[in-house]
């Protein structure tokens, strides 16, 4: 059975859906069954899609695990990295030193690294530079925190290229992707393999991420993110915290480049460029912030947005489809402002929401709806009325928004304090 | 001694040129890193500017000089009859930068002013990566670098007494703290200077006075937007045009606003000489065989991060005091 990317999806994330929503069993039950769902959906990709599509699956598995990693730093504990390509570029060379070079790197008996240890190797590796840098962040916070991951992200690959003896300079390291193991040899093929290793090793990190975020470590770095100040003073040693974050999340970094090198067989400095870095970041703001769904989510947005929004944005009359064959990150970078403007909380964010509606809550909602759409309309004609002759009106300076208040908060004309529909009568 | 270390040693591995071999390269080095130091200090201004004022870093100035670099290229490749002039492009350049700063900070920064910082660095991101894949989907197409002109000449040199300068270097320098000087003049003498410091010192008392806070951040994204795209078109020559061309003159920048402090306009000139500087001399009169010219980038923000680590606040940055 062949199936196209979309209608799979469609159909995996329809049934996911219809199990978390439909009214049966406890919430926990509902969680747990449709998770189990979407997993086995998720395994049965390799025989319903073909090899392209099933390679963006393994990306999307691969880059799920980077993003987390940075969502941990990011997201959970509010330290704004650019440099997460970094420790992603480190686990992937590790994999390619210790898989390319095995006459110099040999392990005591004079075997050859087994792949999965080489991936675990890299997580370390990458998690003791991710102690390296997390430490001396502990000064900086903020913009400067930026600045000094991005400075990171940019020498990294120029260090890798100046020592080429050891990482093969500009060309990179090639090497054979490890083969399937002898019992699935008839079973599946090559790729289906390699999408098999990384959802299991994105299973499992999931697992332990989602074991360590929901918590006292969790809490722990929420309240660092919200206050300092506050986690302190409730004993949580804030430095032990920061920089925990840092480890854990270049672990993630780690593992993810690992098997970002095996699953393509090849690892240059150009493998994670700084552009790539900085579509992490874009990626787990798009996918939602401190979510390990939403990491997924932007994980999937970076991998489909270059490849298929093409298809999608050329079909509006203005723009031709050469700018979306040619230019996808200008797709990227304008998703990136809008969600910024319109969901601050991600896709994820959103789809929390969607989760807890309740069909008569949206009943309730929809009988709501005339009152609520005369009033927004009548919000509406007061701030964006831009007649000249307007008394009230942007230029005016009687707008609510010019008034005088701190600049950029505009003073709304008074809401009515709407009962949140997502509160309450559960 | 024995084993690696002394063989490493034996080869010269960390024998590096000394300074006083050749006096005439030192000055050398010393005059063309106050003059790229001159460009990192006018886009490292762009950057203080901004973040004095609004609190945003703004990862897009260096793709927002990118495209201004490449718009005027294809001016000059169209040869208009004076407007391809490489002098006009110049002015050309930061008018372009005037009306694209003010633009981006109408359309895209507007909206999310007053957010959290993660909000507003990653919609600056998002305009980096729209900048640079449209500036990549409209320019990069045949040969790249593509070279841009000079009203001078990059290859010949004029001797200025201890050292050969090329003729573009010079232009460099003298434009740039020519612009640095003109700024200024525009922000201690001038009514709308004293306004605009006004805004960024204070808004909500600035706006009680009756200065148009709004119209004032705008002029404020304009005039650095102006910065970048003036430094683009002088850089340009140098290192020519690509659509990444930008982005290390960027790091630079950074590393010098940071190292004067990031609230510091004074900082981030002395910042940009003292980078420029550095960098040249880190590339020249270190180890080749294991740091050297190609390593000038990570010497330069390791430095910086040295700093930072001693001062976090920079050399001139007044450390904030926060209420909590």
């Amino acid at each position: 059975m062949e199936m196209e990317v979309w209608p799979f999806l469609a159909l995996s994330l329809g049934v996911t859906g219809l199990v978390r929503l439909l009214p049966w069993g406890t919430e926990r039950q509902r969680i747990v069954a449709s998770l189990l769902v979407l997993l086995a959906f998720m395994c049965w990709a390799p025989f319903v899609l073909d090899n392209f599509r099933l390679f963006q699956m393994t990306r999307i598995a691969v880059l799920g695990l980077a993003l987390l990693g940075l969502n941990i730093l990011t997201g959970y504990n509010g330290q704004v990295s650019l440099g997460h390509g970094a420790f992603v570029l480190m686990g992937a060379y590790t994999v390619a030193v210790l898989l390319d070079r095995k006459e110099q790197l040999n392990l005591i008996d004079a075997s050859p690294w087994p792949f999965w240890a080489t991936i675990i190797v890299a997580g370390i590796l990458a998690a003791a530079a991710g102690l390296v840098i997390g430490v001396p962040s502990l000064r900086l916070s903020g913009p400067y925190l930026a600045i000094a991951t991005l400075a990171v992200m940019i020498s990294f690959p120029i260090i890798v290229r100046k020592y080429g003896a050891f990482t093969g300079g500009s060309q990179g390291l090639g090497f054979s992707r490890p083969p399937q193991p002898p019992f699935l040899e008839d079973l599946i093929s090559r790729e289906a393999w390699m999408y098999f290793l990384c959802l299991l090793v994105l299973v499992v990190m999931v697992l332990l991420g989602w074991n360590l975020l929901r918590g006292q470590f969790g809490r722990a770095l929420q309240a660092v993110r919200d206050s300092e100040v506050a986690a302190a003073a409730m004993g949580i040693d804030v430095a032990r915290v920061k920089v925990l974050a840092f480890v854990i999340s270049a672990f993630y970094g780690g593992v993810a480049g690992a098997l970002l090198g095996l699953i393509s067989g090849i690892v240059n400095p150009d493998t994670v460029d700084i552009v790539q870095s900085i579509n992490y970041l874009a990626g787990i703001v798009i996918g939602g912030l401190a979510s390990i769904m939403g990491s997924i989510i932007g994980a999937a947005a970076l991998v489909f947005i270059p490849s298929d929004a093409a298809k999608v944005v050329a079909k509006l009359p203005i723009l031709s489809s050469d700018v979306v064959t040619r230019a996808p990150g200008a797709i990227q970078g304008a998703v990136v402002i809008v969600v910024m403007l319109l969901m601050p909380y991600g896709v994820a964010g959103v789809l929390h929401r969607l989760a807890r509606l309740r069909l008569d809550q949206i009943a309730a909602r929809w009988r709501e709806a005339p009152a609520l759409l005369s009033r927004s309309l009548q919000r509406a004609s007061w701030t964006w009325d831009i007649r000249p002759w307007a008394r009230h009106g942007p230029g005016t300076g009687h707008s609510p928004r010019e008034g005088v208040v701190g600049r950029g908060q505009g003073n709304l004309p008074t809401q009515q304090p709407r009962e949140d529909p997502t509160k309450g009568g559960q | 001694m024995h084993g690696p270390l002394s063989a490493l040693l034996q080869a010269g591995v960390f024998l590096a040129p000394k300074p006083w071999d050749d006096p005439r390269l030192f000055g050398e080095q010393i005059v063309l890193g106050l003059a790229t130091g001159a460009v990192y200090a006018l886009v490292a201004l762009a950057i203080v500017l901004i973040y004095r004022s609004t609190d945003i870093i703004n990862f897009a100035q260096s793709e927002m000089a990118m495209f201004g670099t490449f718009a005027m290229w294809s001016i000059w490749l169209s040869g208009v009859p004076f407007f391809s002039n490489p002098w006009a492009l110049l002015v050309l350049a930061g008018l372009f930068g005037l009306g694209l700063g003010a633009v981006v900070e109408r359309v895209v920064i507007r909206p999310v002013e007053g957010k959290p910082l993660l909000t507003i660095v990653v919609v600056t991101l998002g305009l980096f990566l729209l900048l640079n894949s449209v500036a990549t989907w409209i320019w990069a197409q045949g040969e790249l670098p593509k070279s841009f002109p000079s009203p001078l000449s990059v290859l010949k040199a004029v001797d200025i007494g201890f050292a050969n300068i090329p003729q573009h270097h010079l232009l460099i320098f003298g434009v740039g703290v020519a612009t640095m000087v003109l700024l200024g003049l525009l922000f201690n003498y001038t009514k709308l200077g004293l306004a605009m410091r006004a805004t960024a010192q204070n808004p909500l008392a600035a706006r009680l006075m009756g200065i148009n806070v709004g119209n004032m951040l705008t002029l404020g994204w304009a005039l650095s937007g102006t910065l970048g795209g003036i430094s683009g078109a002088l850089i340009a020559p140098v290192l020519s045009l690509h659509p990444a061309f930008m982005l290390s003159v960027l790091l630079y920048a950074f590393a010098a606003a940071v190292l004067g402090g990031l609230n510091s306009v004074p900082g981030a000139v002395v910042g940009g000489f003292i980078i420029g500087v550095a960098e040249n001399l880190l590339g020249t009169y270190t180890p080749h065989a294991i740091l050297g010219p190609e390593m000038k980038l990570p010497l330069a923000l390791m430095l910086l991060v040295a700093i930072l680590l001693v001062r976090p606040t920079g050399l001139l940055g007044e450390r904030a005091v926060r209420r909590v």
